[in-house]
């Protein structure tokens, strides 16, 4: 590939062959959305070669998360993306319970719960990305709009999970609990609501000619670029690919659901803003039919004592559910060897977790696969040649979270 | 960190990846460090358009010791819509690396995706990709001394030296009667009088 980085830009081989100069930006600027550093190789206005430098938030989740207990692990999983957490807890969830064997006997109602959360972190994410992005472009008002519609996600995370950014709300087997009361209430208002700040952002951005000044034609990554630098999710639908985890290797009975994949063949920053967009109203879709679905009553939780602690109220009547109880809430449960990989369509692409058990009570490896990552590092092919101005579009509209990106 | 009081309970399998649960979650094929340049260009003429992920695992009890874990997909650029793509194949290549001399060729010029993906497992892992056009460590410091996520680095490491006290808060001194600030000199002497 001709747009392979071949030479290391550190600030010690500053190249001022011709008229080119090396300049850092960031890790401390307010685009790169976290501490992202881009060591630029500009020839006036144009950015000739770019050299991201990451790993400023590392904090080896990975490691940690092979010394917990696999339900514990799921605490640090969760913040990797910060903005998604229920994606990430989900893609590890489905991942040990393939291990476990348990896969096909988790009830419907947590199955339903899990699309829940998962298209409404879908939303959420989506919201804090435009708003930022707007931002980045110097239109402040979006972000109150967005980020009003993010806190009533939030809210119900609180009310199911008791926390308001990582619930931790589903486990292994489940989620922890039945939906609370009025909980349903505050989800149907936030569905009537949904379409009104949908057409609001639409109608401050879709044809607003600074936006499309700012975004239409730049950032573009052609179909065959984004296949071979494994970018996924609404950047790569944005190229033309339709490639969706939900459609291609369904979890959580998404088959069951009616939505669209919605595509754009431009492959550029508007594009991939007009794919967000469409995606959350997809997501509104879902939440109208999983929404039917909660209505019926049913076991949000595995029936197997070997994996999910038993009810707290059989405790005192029963010896073996405080047996149960006790031995997983002290050394938690063993998981059969093997290794298996996991993908789950998360706000920014295919989150995929490769796990490996030896058989003991804690990941013997979680490898994942970061959406942000992959797709940050088509920064390179997309950026050369382009103007500096237009590489905080660029970086916007590919929404990488750090978290993730360095884990 | 280990938040628990009980020690680990370890499996003991020291092969994990051959011990395989009836999971249909991709096609599996291992292929050793010498042969894997090959059959990774012979995928990758085949079709298999994506590097989903490149990873490693670490089994220090096994010979051999590391495993590259690639995983692939065969999407194809021109798939316009989910009928199109369908459920694409999906393979997963383990390959084999010794301890003593952990190299393997690279993929990054096959799949540029691979570049950051290999750097990272050199730098966590310790696993040298010969002929990669820009082998530097990527998540952690570049001065940085062993692979994080190896078996035997440990957890935590040594307790970090406190920086030593400023020479005025030093007790002996205080006793002495040298600070050169007599209002900590005052609080001091408060405080050894209280105790």
């Amino acid at each position: 590939m001709s747009s392979l980085s071949t030479t290391p830009l550190t600030p010690e081989i500053v190249s001022r062959e011709g008229n080119t100069m090396v300049l850092s930006m960031g890790p401390q600027h307010p685009s790169t959305h976290g501490v992202l550093q881009l060591v630029l190789e500009i020839e006036g206005e144009n950015v000739v070669n770019v050299d991201p430098e990451i790993g400023y938030l590392h904090t080896g989740i990975e490691k940690s998360a092979e010394n917990l207990f696999w339900s514990q692990a799921q605490t640090v999983i969760e913040r990797m993306d910060y903005l998604a957490p229920e994606s990430n807890s989900l893609c590890y969830v489905l991942a040990a319970e393939k291990l476990l064997g348990i896969a096909d006997r988790i009830p419907s109602r947590a199955q339903a719960i899990r699309v829940l959360f998962a298209e409404l972190t879908r939303i959420a994410s989506h919201c804090v990305w435009l708003g930022t992005h707007c931002i980045d472009l110097g239109a402040l008002s979006v972000f109150f709009y967005t980020f009003d519609l993010r806190e009533n996600i939030l809210d119900l995370q609180e009310e199911a999970g008791g926390a308001r950014m990582h619930p931790n709300y589903l486990r292994i087997g489940g989620c922890n609990g039945d939906l609370p009361e009025g909980f349903l209430a505050k989800l149907d208002a936030l569905i009537e609501k949904f379409p009104g700040r949908m057409a609001d952002l639409r109608g401050l951005l879709q044809a607003n000619p600074i936006f499309q000044d700012r975004t239409i034609g730049i950032a573009n990554l052609c179909a065959n670029d984004a296949v071979a630098w494994n970018v996924t999710g609404p950047s790569l639908r944005a190229s033309g690919v339709a490639y969706d985890v939900r459609r291609a290797f369904p979890y959580c009975g998404y088959e069951s659901y009616e939505f669209d994949v919605p595509t754009r063949t431009e492959g550029d920053a508007y594009a991939r803003f007009l794919v967000r967009l469409e995606e959350m109203e997809q997501a509104h879709r879902i939440l109208q039919q999983v929404r039917k679905r909660l209505d019926e009553p049913g076991p949000v939780m595995i029936d197997d004592t070997k994996v999910a602690a038993p009810p707290k109220e059989t405790i005192a009547l029963s010896m073996e559910a405080l047996i149960h109880h006790f031995k997983i809430v002290s050394e938690g449960f063993r998981v059969p060897p093997g290794d298996v990989y996991q993908s789950v369509e998360s706000p920014r692409g295919e989150l995929g977790f490769y796990l490996v058990s030896d058989g003991g009570n804690r990941p013997y490896r979680v490898r994942t696969r970061p959406p942000s990552l992959y797709n940050l590092q088509a920064i390179k092919a997309i950026a050369r040649g382009n103007l500096i101005a237009d590489l905080v579009v660029t970086i916007g509209s590919l929404d990488p979270v750090f978290g993730e990106v360095d884990r | 960190m280990p938040s628990t009081q009980t020690p680990p309970i370890a499996g003991g399998a020291i092969d994990p990846p051959s011990l395989r649960p009836p999971i249909a979650d991709a096609r599996i094929e291992r292929v050793d460090a010498a042969r894997v340049r090959a059959r990774l260009e012979e995928l990758h003429a085949q079709g298999w358009t994506m590097l989903l992920d490149l990873g490693a695992a670490d089994y220090p009890l096994r010979t051999p010791r590391f495993d590259v874990v690639y995983h692939l997909l065969k999407l194809s650029a021109a798939a316009r819509t989910v009928a199109e793509v369908g459920t694409p194949e999906r393979m997963r290549l383990l390959c084999g690396v010794e301890a003593d001399d952990a190299r393997v060729p690279t993929a990054s010029d096959l799949w540029p995706s691979a570049d950051w993906a290999e750097r990272e497992v050199f730098d966590l892992f310790g696993i040298v990709f010969d002929g990669h056009p820009d082998l530097r460590r990527i998540q952690m410091p570049h001065t940085w001394e062993g692979h994080p996520l190896r078996k035997d680095y440990p957890l935590r490491g040594p307790a970090r030296e406190r920086s030593p006290r400023p020479a005025f808060a030093l007790k002996s001194n205080v006793q002495a009667g040298v600070p050169p600030s007599g209002e900590t000199l005052a609080a001091l002497q408060e405080q050894r009088k209280k105790s």
